[in-house]
């Protein structure tokens, strides 16, 4: 039985927050931190809605937001 | 003349004049790099010389480094990462490796980052035709955003691109409004030939070259016409042919890779000079030997190279391949406590330890001081002595059990072995007979480790020729100028395609001859094409289209010269099958001046005479007396018994035991086994 209730939004988006920088690269405000899966695995990215320039980009967990339980037990 | 291979530590200038070879060597510079070439034509004089051809690992080592400028990536919207993809193959031991990257992708270093990789809506077929116009709305939207980024350059790749030019040409117009002054490539001028990815790649590298040489082409050219040279500036391309400098700006990632390829061509030119047709070639630097091969008088060209792995250009090239040892192989400890030299080097800073300039391990280059070969103040010109105590000093550090003579013994020994095994890997891949080889020996270290090749390999002889340490810088002045075109269509040749593919030849004729005007006259068109069975997906390059119209009638001929290629590359052939032409090319050579080698009449040989005696260490059991020789003071016809040592003043050449030397009628040294 799953434990989280049937999604109601027909697509789902990771949630992407706002950042207060400027783009290096294109002079755009419009910077948003979110994690992307790319070659390597998982990012936290902070990147330009313009230009798509990433400002940061530093690895994730490989498995994104699932944690396995082993893992965390000490 | 004038020749200048600019390496990524010094400039190489070497000028001939009445035959006589004057040289001299300027530190390369990063900030300035026509400075050091400049620098090098002034020192030796370049006012009324008639060429000054012109070789550079600069773009090379750029690329290799990322040292590049900002570039955009314009592709069909879609396929933005095929630059990313490269052809997929991996090398053999990242097969199992699920952490294997590619140098060149997203994870690593890219040649452009994948935000200013943008795709563009438009699509034309295989066959030419429209399926999506190009929205040019949206490729102005894309390109205002690049103008944002301040992009200095933007490559053009777009899918099927190569049969119909007509979007490309047309976003390049587009660009031209949205970036003016922005430098642009386009691959269907750059590298029209099918497969994508290559032809990306390559216009990528093409317009970062255009970037880079540009400037530093037209900085040359107005300071050497300053000195008073009024001659032709050429460039060398990959396989080392000459273009002049305007032609190579036009599509420059044909200079990209121009040194090891001289050293090939150098060869030829002796090769035809004393009569040997079949060479293998081995430059020995300091870090590397790069071996070439050449058969009957031919160089092994290549219609494609790679720069990294699968970091793939779509230039003809000569084929070289390395092993990492050199001079300056660096002699480490395995594990088990055995000696193992290479693949590491000490590089020109801080260099083998004997420079005294730093470095603290030891290198092939101390063993062969320490066997008494290298005269510690002669070396390089007698520019700085060697410190032979230094030398010792780095192999007692050694933390191993080998005894202090084994270790300088074996690191010489392991140190021409691992060249050896390279040079027969060059001629078992080619599946030529090694006893029917010359092998030319040069590079400044030559002359010094590979005559010792003769114990291990059953080569015919061992030639150093003439200025070993300046030979590649020689070959700049062996070479012609030629132009060539080429195209892609994939045509079956048979009774209804033929017309189309003499089209192709005609239509790229009549644009070669138009690019070289009247000093095309009189000179003959070679014609040639990448070809396959029906079917395959790889091709025989470069085969060679018979003279005269081509038609239904001659179609059994053309088919018969690729059976004919297809078999001496593969060991059968398919007469039956049908032949599918994939690349087109044609091609004009045009005669250059080049460097004359004087023949001298033939003699018998003569007994030399030496200039004195000195003792080889490490060679035998016991230490062993050895004539040495002055290499200026050998006439033609000169005979010298091993062990022996000939000094000049950038190199030495060691003859072992049980060898027997001659100088040639071109002043070169020919070393054979007593025994054969």
């Amino acid at each position: 039985m799953q434990t989280f209730p049937r999604p109601s939004a027909e697509r789902l988006y990771v949630e992407r927050q706002p950042v207060a920088a400027t783009c290096p690269e294109c002079g755009g405000s419009d910077i948003q931190a979110y994690p992307v899966l790319s070659e390597g695995g998982w990012w936290h990215v902070e990147k330009c809605q313009d230009c798509l320039a990433s400002l940061t980009r530093v690895p994730a967990p490989a498995l994104g937001s699932y944690v396995p339980l082993g893992t965390t037990v000490k | 003349m004038f020749g200048v291979d600019v390496g990524g530590t010094f400039t190489d200038v070497v000028a001939i004049r009445d035959g006589k070879v004057e040289v001299t060597k300027v530190p390369s510079s990063r900030i300035d790099p026509a400075g050091s070439v400049v620098e090098g034509a002034r020192r030796l004089g370049v006012a009324g010389s008639a060429v000054f051809n012109h070789a550079s690992t600069m773009g090379l080592n750029a690329v290799l480094e990322r040292r590049l400028p900002k570039v955009a990536f314009l592709t069909t919207e879609g396929f933005r990462d095929i630059l990313d993809r490269g052809t997929i193959h991996r090398p053999l031991d990242a097969q199992t490796d699920p952490a294997w990257r590619r140098s060149f992708g997203d994870a690593a270093r890219p040649l452009v980052p994948r935000y200013l990789r943008r795709g563009i809506r438009e699509r034309k077929t295989a066959q030419g035709e429209t399926l999506f116009a190009l929205d040019e709305a949206q490729a102005r939207h894309e390109l205002e955003i690049l103008k944002r980024t301040e992009v200095q350059g933007v490559a053009i790749c777009l899918i099927n691109a190569y049969v119909d030019p007509e979007h490309e040409l047309r976003l390049r117009e587009l660009v031209h409004e949205v970036l003016p002054g922005v430098e642009v490539s386009i691959s269907s001028q750059t590298s029209p030939l099918a497969k994508e990815y290559e032809r990306a790649s390559t216009t990528v590298i093409d317009v970062i070259m255009k970037l880079l040489f540009s400037d530093y082409a037209g900085q040359l050219d107005r300071e050497l016409a300053g000195l008073g040279f009024d001659g032709q500036l050429n460039f060398a391309d990959c396989a080392a042919n000459l273009l002049p400098w305007q032609e190579a700006l036009e599509r420059p990632f044909r200079i990209l890779f121009a040194g090891p390829a001289a050293g090939t061509v150098s060869s030829v030119h002796l090769g035809g000079v004393i009569g040997r047709g079949n060479i293998l070639c081995a430059d020995v630097g300091g870090t590397s030997t790069d071996v070439s091969i050449i058969v009957d008088g031919k160089p092994f060209v290549q219609n494609t190279f790679e720069i990294e792995h699968d970091l793939i250009i779509n230039a003809l090239s000569t084929e070289v391949s390395s092993v990492g040892a050199g001079g300056g192989s660096l002699v480490t400890v395995s594990t088990s406590g055995g000696i193992l030299v290479g693949p590491g080097s000490a590089g020109a800073e801080p260099g083998p330890a004997c420079y005294g300039r730093g470095g603290t391990q030891p290198t092939v280059t101390d063993a062969v001081l320490l066997m008494g070969v290298l005269d510690p103040n002669g070396f390089a010109g007698g520019e700085f002595e060697l410190d032979a105590s230094a030398s010792e000093a780095a192999f007692l550090a050694l933390d191993t059990p080998v005894s202090f003579e084994e270790r300088v013994r074996t690191t010489y020994r392991l140190a021409v072995a691992h060249m050896a095994e390279e040079i027969l890997n060059v001629a078992v891949r080619h599946g030529v007979d090694i006893r029917d080889f010359s092998l030319m020996a040069y590079g400044a270290a030559g002359g010094m480790l590979l005559p010792a090749a003769l114990d291990l390999l059953p080569l015919k002889e061992v030639i150093v020729p003439p200025h070993p340490g300046l030979f590649s810088a020689i070959g700049l002045l062996s070479t012609d100028q030629v132009y060539y075109e080429s195209e892609s269509a994939y045509v079956v040749f048979g009774p209804d395609g033929i017309d189309d593919v003499a089209a192709v030849y005609e239509r790229m004729e009549a644009s070669l001859r138009a690019r070289l005007g009247a000093a095309a006259e009189g000179l003959p068109v070679r014609r040639s094409f990448d070809g396959r069975l029906v079917g395959q997906s790889w091709e025989i390059p470069f085969v060679q289209i018979p003279d005269g119209p081509i038609s239904a009638e001659t179609l059994p001929a053309i088919a018969g010269a690729f059976h004919d290629a297809y078999e001496a590359r593969n060991g059968n052939r398919f007469d039956t099958f049908p032949v599918e032409g994939v690349t087109y090319r044609v091609e004009i050579v045009v005669p250059a001046e080049k460097v004359e080698y004087e023949l001298a009449p033939e003699v018998s040989p003569f007994p030399a005479a030496p200039e004195g005696m000195l003792t080889l260490r490490y060679v035998a059991a016991e230490p062993i007396q050895a004539e040495w020789f002055r290499r200026e003071t050998l006439a033609p016809g000169a005979s010298i018994a091993g062990p022996a040592v000939i000094r000049e003043s950038l190199s030495t050449t060691y003859i072992p035991p049980g060898q027997q030397a001659v100088i040639g009628r071109a002043g070169e040294i020919i070393i054979t086994e007593v025994a054969k």
